[in-house]
């Protein structure tokens, strides 16, 4: 089989004078979660229902598991951004009919959607119309239409919006076991937070233009300050090996002087008796490397 | 099972159920029933109400008479004739409501046959009340005691006429009033259940669109499905809700009717198969129009009220042949009549109305199905750009030069 799930190559698409996707080149590799994130109004859904033949682009190709848009409908579960189910139908009807429409049998989608739901602890909730549920519940039950007909690949866009941060949790374990199942996610978010924890490779977006795109691991190696984070803070006045520090949540985040390595600094602590708990590299937020990326117009696009 | 009839009968199945649907469908025969009941149970009374409203009171009318021949007014006349020496007393008496009316006949009556007939409400009592009085009166004047009371008879009411219609091998059908049925009412009965059927069935595709869009779930079923496998599932699954509704109002009336419905509605087949064929072929292809014009609607719209707003212009222009049904009744072959069975908005109802009046031109039914053939294509085509773009933009209805683009996009 091939390892590219996803391949989408110079792809662009306006509305009027406004350009949504701006050549736009990526791919997505078998088995991993992927990420495109990027800030409301980037792009991502444009690509996405680009993906998923909701729309057609005006220029580039794009080949989704080896086919290009639509063919493969039924080996693709979508979760769109502007989603919603039919209000006065059942749970269980909403979810058969879904499945159906994915090309599963009634039986098969009846028998799929009783597991799905005692997984998401919805079974008791089974023949209720939709709209005796709580929002939360909508949305996990949306989430079981999107991957009801078990899909090789899984789309989600903005798949944490509006939920709780409970809900939040429920969700990001659904996604990690699909991994562990060996499905393919990509899924889209504007707070990138909520998905650096997730993602192995991403695809960083603004005004539908790349700005970073690569495993996230190096991207973060990449954008790394020389930096460390111990706990619990101390007060570093007068050591020559530290810049600056800065004190968040009992964790002390020390920025060092050009030319003080890591181990030097942590050698030299050590020797003078500082009672470390933790010692971890610092790292930088995803979103404040997005921020310093964009604002020094710097693109990085290694596709 | 492919995915359009998936969608077709969940549509179907979805809406039959619904309380709306249910409690509009049931209205009709429910309404039958009721009527029957009341009839049954106040029969004599309701009738003698309806008649008391509708039928003016029988008032005396004036004769002035110039000729000599109608004064003194005979005895079996004298409840409905006043004699009156001159036009001026009878006009006051007309003027203070002592009369409903008054004829003046002139001293050359029995040359000329003139009359004047004088009103105050532009009706004339005497002939609206009982059109044969006044020619049984005039008779009367002229030839009581001149000839056998036999022939003044008949020359009061020289024809009580039968009419009896021919079927195509020249045999008369049996009875006077299932011809009429048969012939005419049926036939326009049944073009205007059709027309309704029409207009539910692309009610309800209109709602169900402008509803999945403003539940938000259209994206998720768009990932499923092409929006014309959505469009084409649609229309199916709710043309047929449509015909079960009328197919259940028919038969309620049939069963109200005593069975007579049934007849009528058989003897259309047998008598005039072609006409119903066409009939449903008019059904199809304006279902197809307006469903299609409906769902993009529906998709164009920001909510359900907004996307019936945008499809009122359309019911407007179907219903425009409604405007000209004293011409189309009178005249099924006018110019305004033909004009309107060429133009695709309102060639389906006007070959509705028209078609159960008989003798339309074969080459109108030639072009209005030509026209609708062509332009059905043509609104399918563009309705699925359209419906492609008004689909997936919330909140915001689509700029003309929007769609626009979306018309122009491969």
């Amino acid at each position: 089989m091939d390892d590219l799930v996803v391949q989408v190559d110079q792809l662009q698409k306006s509305f009027n004078s406004l350009v949504a996707v701006d050549h736009l080149t990526f791919q997505v590799n078998r088995g991993e979660i992927f990420g495109l994130l990027g800030p409301n109004g980037a792009g991502k859904t444009t690509t996405i229902r680009i993906l998923m033949d909701i729309i057609k682009p005006d220029a580039g190709a794009a080949r989704v598991l080896g086919n290009p848009p639509g063919v493969a409908r039924e080996r693709i579960g979508y979760l769109p951004e502007e989603r919603g189910l039919y209000r006065g139908l059942r749970v269980d009807e909403t979810l058969v009919y879904l499945g159906e429409l994915k090309g599963m049998s009634r039986a098969t989608a009846r028998k799929r959607a009783t597991e799905l739901l005692a997984r998401v602890e919805l079974s008791e909730w089974t023949r209720n119309k939709v709209q005796e549920l709580s929002r939360g519940m909508q949305q996990k039950v949306q989430i079981i239409a999107s991957i009801i007909h078990d899909p090789d690949l899984v789309i989600l866009d903005e798949p944490f919006q509006g939920l709780d941060p409970v809900n939040v949790e429920v969700v990001k374990d659904l996604i990690r076991d699909l991994r562990a199942q060996g499905k393919t996610i990509a899924l889209s978010a504007h707070e990138m937070s909520q998905v650096e924890v997730l993602c192995e490779r991403i695809l960083l977006i603004d005004h539908g233009k790349a700005v970073l795109y690569g495993a996230l691991s190096d991207i973060k190696k990449q954008f790394s300050p020389n930096a460390i984070e111990i706990t619990p803070p101390f007060s570093f006045d007068g050591w020559r090996e530290v810049e600056r520090t800065e004190t968040h949540d009992h964790k002390q985040l020390i920025y060092l002087t050009k030319g003080t390595a890591p181990r030097e600094f942590l050698k030299t602590a050590l020797e003078r008796g500082l009672a470390i708990d933790q010692f971890e590299m610092a790292s930088m937020p995803l979103e404040q490397i997005f921020v310093q990326v964009v604002t020094e117009g710097r693109t990085t696009n290694d596709g | 099972m492919s995915k359009v009839w998936i969608i077709a009968s969940h549509e179907y199945i979805v809406n039959v159920r619904r309380i709306g649907f249910i409690f509009v469908t049931l209205l009709f025969p429910a309404l039958g029933v009721i009527g029957l009941v009341i009839g049954a149970l106040f029969g004599g009374q309701a009738t003698k109400l309806l008649n008391s409203q509708f039928t003016p009171q029988a008032r005396q009318a004036g004769i002035v008479d110039h000729s000599g021949f109608y004064t003194p007014i005979p005895a079996q006349f004298a409840s409905r004739f006043i004699a009156f020496p001159d036009e001026a007393t009878a006009k006051a008496a007309l003027l203070s409501d002592k009369i409903g009316s008054f004829v003046v006949i002139p001293s050359d009556y029995l040359a000329t046959g003139k009359i004047t007939n004088y009103t105050q409400a532009g009706f004339s009592n005497i002939t609206n009340d009982d059109p044969n009085l006044l020619r049984a009166f005039l008779v009367n004047g002229l030839l009581a005691g001149k000839v056998d009371p036999a022939y003044l008879a008949r020359a009061s009411k020289p024809a009580d006429s039968t009419l009896v219609t021919l079927d195509s091998t020249g045999k008369p059908t049996t009875g006077v009033g299932l011809a009429i049925i048969a012939g005419f009412v049926a036939p326009y009965f049944f073009s205007i259940m059709l027309f309704i059927a029409v207009f539910s069935s692309s009610g309800y595709l209109l709602r169900s669109i402008a509803d999945e869009k403003e539940t938000r779930v259209i994206e998720i079923v768009l990932s499923s499905v092409s929006p014309p496998e959505l469009l084409a599932g649609k229309v199916i699954g709710l043309g047929a809700l449509g015909l079960t509704q009328v197919t259940i109002w028919l038969l309620s009336s049939f069963v109200l009717s005593g069975g007579l419905g049934a007849i009528a509605a058989g003897a259309v087949l047998v008598l005039n198969p072609g006409n119903f064929l066409l009939a449903a072929l008019y059904f199809l292809l304006g279902y197809l129009l307006f469903g299609t014009i409906m769902a993009t609607a529906g998709a164009l719209g920001t909510n359900p009220r907004e996307s019936q707003q945008l499809a009122g212009i359309f019911s407007f222009a179907a219903a425009i042949p409604w405007f000209f049904a004293g011409i189309l009744f009178t005249n099924p072959n006018a110019p305004i009549a033909r004009a309107l069975s060429i133009f695709p908005l309102t060639a389906p109802t006007t070959m509705m109305l028209r078609l159960p009046l008989g003798g339309v031109p074969a080459i109108d039914i030639i072009a209005s199905l030509i026209v609708l053939l062509i332009s059905i294509p043509v609104v399918i085509w563009a309705g699925a750009r359209i419906f492609r773009v008004g689909l997936l933009m919330y909140g915001k209805r689509a700029s003309v030069k929007e769609i626009v683009s979306a018309l122009k996009s491969a």
